[in-house]
């Protein structure tokens, strides 16, 4: 593997120098052709569809539809997940075969598109409004680069906050009162850890579901006191707000919960009762099979939202793009179209435990299958995320990741490490 | 009194003759060498000294695999010499090196060592100890990652029989990389043991009893026969371990993504980073560059101390 990463690198300087020579074009343009007669091949990358039997048969649904419209092209679908997209795409870019359809999540468009590596889909009347109209406002600006839309929300990934009853009736607290400030969920989390006699944490009082860095769990705290991590791009964090934030959490971590504290089953420990409260995803499996936790177990759950000054819920998402070099732009549209069928978002939401990003999630029948989609689907009006992250958002999400954690763990001077990475957003 | 034999003298058309003769064979040979080094030379054009070539180039731009790029000069040099993270990542990876050659070929040796002699079960630990070389990286890092499991891994189960508190192991600042490097050293000991293990059986049995009859100990055998004709083995393996440290990734990838903070970030991870996440593919070409230098000095240093030993 490890040789594979410098001949990976070397090929793809090789690909680039051949992809220079050559047109990297394969297929002839179908744009402005009729449907009916464009042949070729869509390549589509997507991380929305597991590569399991029932991932590929709901893909090939979305498949039939499209080809109701374009019965000639083919569809090759590359499913990759989140931790491998940026190099699938990047080595795409590099061999001269770039993706037609890119679905990626929040923060990805603005990098790709300042590389123009996205197509503007203004060019397919996509507007602000028509997401109002049709989709979820809060991802707006997700798809939003320099006042255009690059991408079409498919789904919605949001978190919300949990806490076990029982473990709040034990510690002498009401879990019908649940802290929302971050001064009260200290308190509580403080009270709701255990220890063993030698003083190790045996359950955490508060999960921030941050152990491979606290990027995201900052961006949520620091947006429930009313404050946003960017602004129209520009940093928003190196302020009294974003510094009292990083403080806390370094007052939480090895306080409340040992330091990249996961579980084998990558759940979230509150599901388990490895720890009191904490941060979960957007649905909890109420079954006994597989990643069930049992009715019993979702009983004794309570969801409720930060508030610190403004109530709020993370929202990432799945934004689906064009490649900027696609020769079936047209093809593209129309697959992405047949991505957002109400029943294919259905299909992903439940594939993904996410929701579908149409306008009435709460009645997605994803929202309806669990108690925690339902309240995060319910929540929506409360979204927040990164904002408008920065056209180098991709090299500041490993910045971010690297420099809090230094901070959280007391290596690096917390003022500083804002200062800085405030200084390399640009 | 001495005799020279001197060769009569060709004829003008004798010798030209020869170097006819010479000359066509010498075409004939250099044809038929240049025939036999094409493929060779080929292979070596396409995927070595081409991508070499095409990586310096890199190097020298802001390429970010959008649609513009522009010449920088040795502008992704200087900035690598000012970003944090590219000098945590150097420093890790030459003490990661530092650490895990000298260790893992002491350690190959004596292991070697002791295969070598007439024991029972010697097929067994010779296989034994191979096992970690042939099975996938990333399967014996998910084996060390339970192992290091601060709540139920095996590490923490055996240091509590002995009273110690558990430890955080890859989760902690200062034990992080220290962990890395015991897998490290553990892996890379088959490969080694083989090595020396041939080598060993080749040192001369004949040279080995002259020291025995002149009443050598077993450590004066070793350190004044054995040693010796290690030699070359010694720097073969010093160079390949070299470059396999220098290149250690798939390790740290799957262990700890390079984590906590910076902690276990090595050049090779930095540079995946840099390429493939961060989409800096120029900046990444001039952190490769500096990568083959740093190779290339710690390999001369190498050869440097290998010849000083040899004068020894």
């Amino acid at each position: 593997m490890r040789r594979s990463v410098g001949l990976t690198l070397l090929a793809a300087a090789l690909a680039v120098v051949a992809s220079g020579c050559g047109s990297g074009v394969i297929d002839k343009s179908t744009d402005g052709v009729a449907p009916a007669e464009a042949t070729g091949t869509l390549r589509v990358l997507l991380p929305s569809f597991p590569p399991s039997n029932e991932g590929r048969a709901q893909f090939q649904k979305v498949v039939e539809d499209f080809q109701q419209k374009y019965p000639k092209m083919k569809v090759e679908p590359d499913f990759a997940t989140y931790n491998n997209l940026n190099e699938k795409m990047s080595t795409s870019i590099a061999a001269g075969i770039p993706y037609d359809v890119m679905v990626t999540g929040v923060g990805w468009i603005q990098p790709f598109a300042s590389k123009r590596i996205f197509a503007d889909l203004g060019a397919y009347g996509l507007t602000p409004d028509v997401i109002k109209e049709k989709s979820i406002a809060a991802l707006i600006p997700a798809v939003t680069y320099d006042g255009k839309m690059y991408g079409y929300p498919l789904l919605a990934d949001a978190r919300a906050v949990a806490l076990r009853k029982s473990a709040f009736i034990e510690a002498g607290l009401d879990p019908e009162k649940p802290p929302a400030s971050l001064a009260e969920l200290k308190i509580a989390a403080e009270k709701l850890t255990k220890r063993d006699k030698d003083g190790n944490i045996t359950r955490s009082g508060f999960d921030l579901a941050s152990a491979s860095g606290f990027r995201q769990s900052f961006t949520t705290f620091l947006a429930s006191t009313g404050t946003t991590l960017y602004e129209d791009g520009e940093p928003n964090f190196d302020n009294q707000a974003g510094l009292d934030t990083l403080l806390w959490i370094k007052s939480m971590i090895n306080n409340v919960q040992p330091y990249g504290q996961v579980n084998a089953a990558q759940q979230p420990l509150v599901y388990s009762g490895e720890a009191a409260m904490g941060i979960v995803g957007g649905a909890v499996d109420c079954g006994t099979g597989g990643k069930g936790i049992g009715q019993k177990n979702c009983d004794d759950l309570k969801f409720f939202r930060f508030n610190s000054g403004k109530e709020i819920e993370y929202l990432g998402g799945d934004l689906a793009s064009i490649g900027s070099r696609s020769v079936h732009k047209d093809a593209a549209w129309s697959f992405i179209q047949s991505l957002t069928q109400p029943s294919s978002l259905d299909a992903m939401a439940k594939l993904n435990r996410k929701l579908p990003a149409y306008k009435d999630a709460s009645n997605s029948p994803q929202a309806k299958s669990n108690p925690l989609s339902k309240f995060v689907a319910d929540g929506l009006v409360y979204a927040a995320n990164e904002n408008e992250v920065p056209a180098n958002w991709l090299e500041m999400r490993g910045n971010f990741d690297i420099q809090l954690t230094q901070a959280v763990l007391g290596q690096k001077d917390p003022a500083k490490v804002l200062r800085n990475l405030a200084g390399q957003s640009r | 009194m001495s005799t020279t034999l001197e060769r009569p003298a060709l004829s003008a058309t004798r010798k030209a003759d020869v170097a006819k003769d010479k000359g066509t064979l010498t075409r004939n040979q250099v044809r038929t060498g240049w025939a036999l080094l094409a493929p060779a030379l080929l292979h070596s054009g396409v995927f070595i000294v081409i991508p070499v070539v095409a990586v310096l180039v890199l190097s020298l731009t802001d390429y970010s695999f959008g649609d513009t790029w522009s010449w920088v000069g040795f502008g992704n040099y200087s900035e690598l010499f000012r970003d944090v993270d590219f000098l945590a990542s150097l420093w890790h990876t030459v003490l990661y090196a530092i650490i895990v050659i000298p260790i893992s070929m002491a350690i190959s040796l004596a292991v070697a060592l002791g295969l070598n002699q007439k024991i029972r079960g010697l097929g067994f630990f010779r296989t034994a100890f191979y096992i970690p070389t042939v099975t996938a990286t990333v399967a014996v890092a998910t084996i060390w990652l339970w192992i290091y499991n601060p709540g139920s891994g095996l590490a923490n189960g055996f240091l509590s029989l002995f009273g110690f508190a558990p430890n955080r192991w890859l989760a902690d600042p200062g034990t992080a990389l220290g962990s890395l490097m015991v897998v490290g050293i553990w892996q890379g000991l088959g490969t080694k043991i083989i090595i020396y293990l041939a080598a060993l059986q080749g040192v001369s049995r004949d040279l080995l009893e002259s020291a025995d009859i002149d009443g050598a100990n077993r450590w004066q055998k070793f350190r004044n026969v054995t040693l010796p004709a290690l030699g070359p083995v010694q720097f073969f393996v010093l160079i390949t371990s070299i470059v396999g440290t220098f290149q250690v990734f798939d390790l740290v990838y799957v262990m700890t993504r390079g984590g906590p903070g910076s902690e276990t970030r090595v050049l090779v991870l930095d540079i995946y980073q840099n390429a493939f996440q961060d989409l800096k593919l120029g900046y990444a070409s001039a952190e490769t560059v500096i990568m083959m230098i740093v190779i290339a000095v710690f390999i001369g240093v190498g050869r440097l101390l290998q010849k000083a030993d040899t004068n020894d």
